[in-house]
């Protein structure tokens, strides 16, 4: 097996972080899309105020384009795939050209969108085929299973953290999260992603239990110390 | 042939903690026909593990590695060694003949060269040595405080001032131009409290010491720790380390005896 | 989908893929072949643009340069093992010991050592040119971790995907074997422990070869915050607090930068005590340091010689025609023959203090005049070479430019010569000065099987 320093540690978990934040919140826009067409045109802002931000955009279609394509937007997806890039940058060895290139397409196409004349849903559809491009070169070409699992780690808590965040149902959340005992058990001891054991039983107590409604921010919180030593 | 007893010791303090400290120290007196070590202890604090190998310039260099926080790091040095000026050393590099990052001259430097060089009467390396070192010792003040171990030759010549490692830098500096080539020794001497520098030139197949600072030949009272093209080769010790620290205090207190 | 792949006629050589510059350019962004410069204090990602057409090399004409590639390669690593031990070249009266010990790459502190398996430049570029009479001449030897490998080798791999039918002839050797070439060459001086290769990061302009040749030959990408030297032996820093040694250590930052427990003291991108590491026998460093006096422009006079001295053998391979102001007689034709000849600064590298002197004012040129009497060690003058140009694609059409190759020797158990190569040339019709600092272009290198 190979060795894995702390920064190429750090940029495998936040590869699958972001690669991750890309696709849950293009699913989410998508979603909310779904409900502004026939239902209420302000729904976005119950979106934002997920995030705890307020309504600076005035109506639906500016706040969708901003959140996909505004690079200095942090929430956006472009952003989001900006980040991926530059993580994954360094991990060419560990991933693959390949997997990399990937990325790199998603930008081009993300790019390329930007004029079409199509619905939301469809003109998106080709970076979502890539990024599931990219997560197959992911689990075909690692072969080392701690550098795999540390991307697939940071995958599963961004995805559990944005639905946490944007309410999604609690069946989601509890299948995310059993995916991600799953990961998280295959961590070895006295390695940077090695679970925290009480933010877990912490966790586990919210998640397992009631469910998150109404304990949302002590959840959250206990996901962003998961990995405290 | 005299004996001599020998300690070295300096205390480097940090004011805040440090770690993964790699360090390089050439305090081990160098094994010659000059100088015969007979027992040399060093001692390192805080304990580690540490390596010796033999540099370039025939110097013993004791590397070692800490990884954890650590606030100070103590050596210390202490033996027996036969000094004996008789059997001289005939070790030779040809980068000796060359001016080094320290010993380039400036314009300055280079006319004072040429005004020495058509004054000295002497052909040989030794009269030529000494002319060079009396007219350095009325030109330059032996001062401390205003240069470090940074000052080159020229930044030396140009303040007229400097100490023991200023004056054997100008000192190599003349006499390469002159082509007589010559080293930069690190070592110690009696009567000196602190560690001390002086040259070496080669005179037509083996060395001999000469003292600018002092302005005099080398006898059996000198101790050679360290040699090389410059200050730059010889630094008793070199180290990179990362922490917070903003300042590090150094104590060095060195004793040379007879051992009769 | 085209369905392309059919056997090339019998004896037919093809010249070109039959893919466009655009698409296979555009693969090259895709899969990150970039390279990164520093532009107004900003940092951009810039393709490496990639030309088509390639270089063609007949068989027969690469069995010689391969020849003179070896026996130059051979007896550069020879000198490096002699002038570092017995200087015996320089006691014979063949090369001036000036031209070794104020050398900027000469390093005293290299006195004495003996790299693994005694081999010095483990990859080495050499540069060529090709003059209109067919004849290769060398215009410069690169033994410091010499980069550009990577782009041909990745073209390949892509203009086979894009172009099947042009290669389905086999007329054209595979060049994809450089990864195990370059294992190999690793694996062989190995001290125990993983080969690594050393990037200072992602804003290096050779991070995209650091990271794909990391890939190809499964070392590891280090950099060097992730490196220490503990008991005299190379190690990188687990992300698990744990360490994992390194035998064998490819790197391109330069000597003087390599241990600032060595070298240049204030290095932030060294490795402190590697040297003694190194000086231990318990790690290989790739290329070796101290390998600067042996590519030195003013040692490149030398090295005709150096063959002849070190293997009693005629050189192969020429040098361009070159004159050393140092020697009399040569700075009195130099002076008399600017016109004619490229004066090159020997301590510039990447294409700078290249100076052509037919393109000087008066005034510039008696300046000139002038430092080269004061300086003469300063300098080497070449003959203006009448290159063999080669056919590029601008504008849809086809025009033909300048271009030199850089061949990549590769010194393991045996000193192998990879069939392939990089070929730059520069857009600029006026230019004779190819380097990719400078804003030059490559193509692949095709060395034909027949």
């Amino acid at each position: 097996m190979g060795t894995i320093s702390l920064e190429h540690g750090d940029r495998l978990y936040w590869l699958g972080r972001y690669a991750e934040r890309v696709f849950t919140t293009l699913k989410s826009l998508e979603r909310l899309y779904d409900k502004v067409i026939d239902r209420d045109p302000s729904h976005y802002i119950k979106y934002l105020e997920c995030f705890g931000l307020t309504d600076i955009f005035g109506d639906c279609d500016s706040f969708m384009h901003d959140f996909i394509y505004d690079k200095n937007n942090s929430y956006s997806v472009a952003y989001s795939l900006e980040r991926a890039y530059d993580n994954g940058i360094v991990l060419r060895e560990e991933i693959s050209t390949e997997a990399l290139s990937f990325i790199q397409i998603a930008m081009d196409k993300l790019d390329s969108s930007h004029n079409s004349d199509k619905s939301l849903c469809v003109s998106m559809l080709p970076i979502e085929d890539t990024l599931f491009g990219f997560w197959g070169c992911i689990h075909d070409y690692v072969y080392d299973e701690e550098i795999k699992d540390i991307i697939l780690c940071g995958k599963s808590v961004e995805r559990l953290e944005l639905y946490i965040r944007l309410k999604y149902r609690t069946e989601l959340i509890n299948l995310e999260f059993e995916r991600l005992c799953d990961i998280l058990r295959r961590i070895p001891k006295n390695t940077p992603y090695r679970y925290n054991t009480e933010q877990l039983s912490i966790l586990v107590e919210i998640i397992g239990g009631v469910g998150c409604k109404g304990k949302e921010s002590e959840a959250l919180s206990a996901l962003a110390r998961l990995f405290e030593h | 042939m005299k004996q001599l007893n020998f300690s070295f010791s300096t205390k480097l303090t940090f004011d805040n903690y440090v770690h993964e400290h790699s360090f390089a120290l050439r305090t081990m007196p160098i094994e010659s026909s000059v100088q015969h070590i007979i027992g040399c202890e060093l001692n390192i604090s805080p304990f580690i593990s540490v390596c010796n190998t033999t540099d370039a310039f025939g110097n013993t260099v004791t590397s070692g590695y800490i990884r954890d926080n650590h606030r100070f790091l103590d050596f210390e040095i202490k033996g027996k060694a036969e000094v004996n000026p008789e059997s001289p050393k005939t070790d030779f590099m040809p980068c000796y003949a060359f001016q080094s990052k320290y010993t380039a001259p400036d314009k300055d430097l280079t006319e004072f060269y040429k005004g020495l060089s058509a004054e000295c009467r002497g052909t040989s390396a030794f009269d030529r040595t000494e002319y060079f070192s009396d007219r350095l010792s009325d030109t330059i003040e032996y001062s401390k405080g205003v240069t470090d171990t940074k000052t080159t030759a020229a930044d030396a010549f140009a303040l007229k001032k400097g100490v023991c490692q200023d004056f054997s830098h100008i000192m190599l500096s003349l006499l390469r131009a002159d082509g007589i080539p010559c080293r930069y020794i690190a070592g110690l001497a009696c009567c000196d409290g602190e560690t001390h520098s002086w040259i070496e030139f080669w005179d037509g197949g083996k060395w001999v010491g000469f003292d600018p600072a002092n302005n005099c030949p080398v006898n059996e009272d000198y101790l050679v720790l360290s040699q090389g093209r410059d200050f730059g080769d010889c630094a008793i010790d070199r180290g990179v380390m990362f922490g917070e620290y903003t300042k590090q205090l150094q104590l060095i207190t060195s004793h040379l005896a007879s051992a009769y | 989908m085209k369905t392309e792949i059919r056997t090339a006629a019998q004896g037919a050589v093809p010249t070109a893929p039959s893919a466009d510059a655009a698409e296979i350019n555009e693969l090259l962004r895709r899969y990150g072949v970039k390279f990164g410069i520093y532009k107004n204090g900003q940092f951009k990602e810039q393709l490496f643009p990639f030309d088509p057409i390639p270089r063609i090399i007949e068989a027969e004409d690469f069995k010689a340069i391969e020849k003179g590639l070896i026996q130059r390669v051979d007896a550069l690593n020879r000198f490096l093992f002699d002038i570092y031990h017995e200087k015996n070249i320089i006691h014979d009266g063949i090369v001036p010991e000036d031209f070794v010990y104020i050398s900027s790459g000469y390093l005293p502190q290299c006195e004495g050592l003996t790299p693994p398996e005694n081999i010095y430049s483990h990859i080495s570029g050499i540069d060529l040119v090709q003059g209109k009479d067919g004849v290769w001449y060398i215009l410069e030897d690169n033994l410091r971790i010499p980069s550009g490998a990577s782009y041909p080798l990745i073209a390949r791999e892509l203009t086979r995907a894009t172009s099947p039918a042009t290669f389905s002839g086999g007329a054209i050797i595979d060049n994809r074997n450089y990864s195990k070439l370059l294992k190999e060459t690793m694996d062989f001086v190995n001290r125990g422990g993983i080969n690594a290769i050393l990037t200072p990061g992602r804003y290096n302009a050779a991070y995209f070869e650091h990271s794909y040749l990391a890939e190809l030959t499964g070392a590891t990408l280090v950099q060097n915050d992730e490196l220490f030297v503990e008991d005299n032996m190379l190690w990188h820093k687990t992300y698990s607090g744990g360490k994992t040694r390194i035998g064998a250590l490819y790197r391109r930052i330069s000597d003087e930068y390599l241990d600032p427990l060595t070298f240049e003291p204030s290095s932030l991108i060294g490795i402190p005590n590697l040297m003694e590491a190194y000086r231990s026998g318990n790690v290989a460093i790739i290329n070796t340091p101290g390998n600067g006096v042996a590519d030195d422009k003013g040692i490149y006079y030398f090295v005709p010689k150096m063959i002849e001295y070190y293997l009693g053998e005629k050189p192969i391979l020429h040098n361009a025609p070159t004159y050393l102001p140092f020697y009399k007689d040569d700075l009195e034709y130099v002076l008399g023959n600017f016109e004619k000849l490229v004066i090159k600064d020997v301590a510039e590298a990447g294409g700078y203090g290249v100076v052509f002197g037919r393109d000087l004012s008066e005034e510039k040129l008696e300046e000139f005049r002038n430092t080269l009497i004061k300086e003469p060690r300063r300098f080497i003058a070449q003959e203006v070479i009448d290159f063999l140009d080669l056919p590029i694609i601008e504008d849809g059409g086809q025009v033909m430019r300048k271009a030199d190759l850089r061949a990549f020797v590769l010194s393991g158990e045996k000193t192998k010569v990879w069939a392939s190569g990089l070929t730059r040339f520069s857009r600029n019709p006026d230019s004779f000065v190819v380097n990719s600092s400078q804003g030059g272009d490559f193509k692949d290198t095709w060395v034909l099987s027949r």
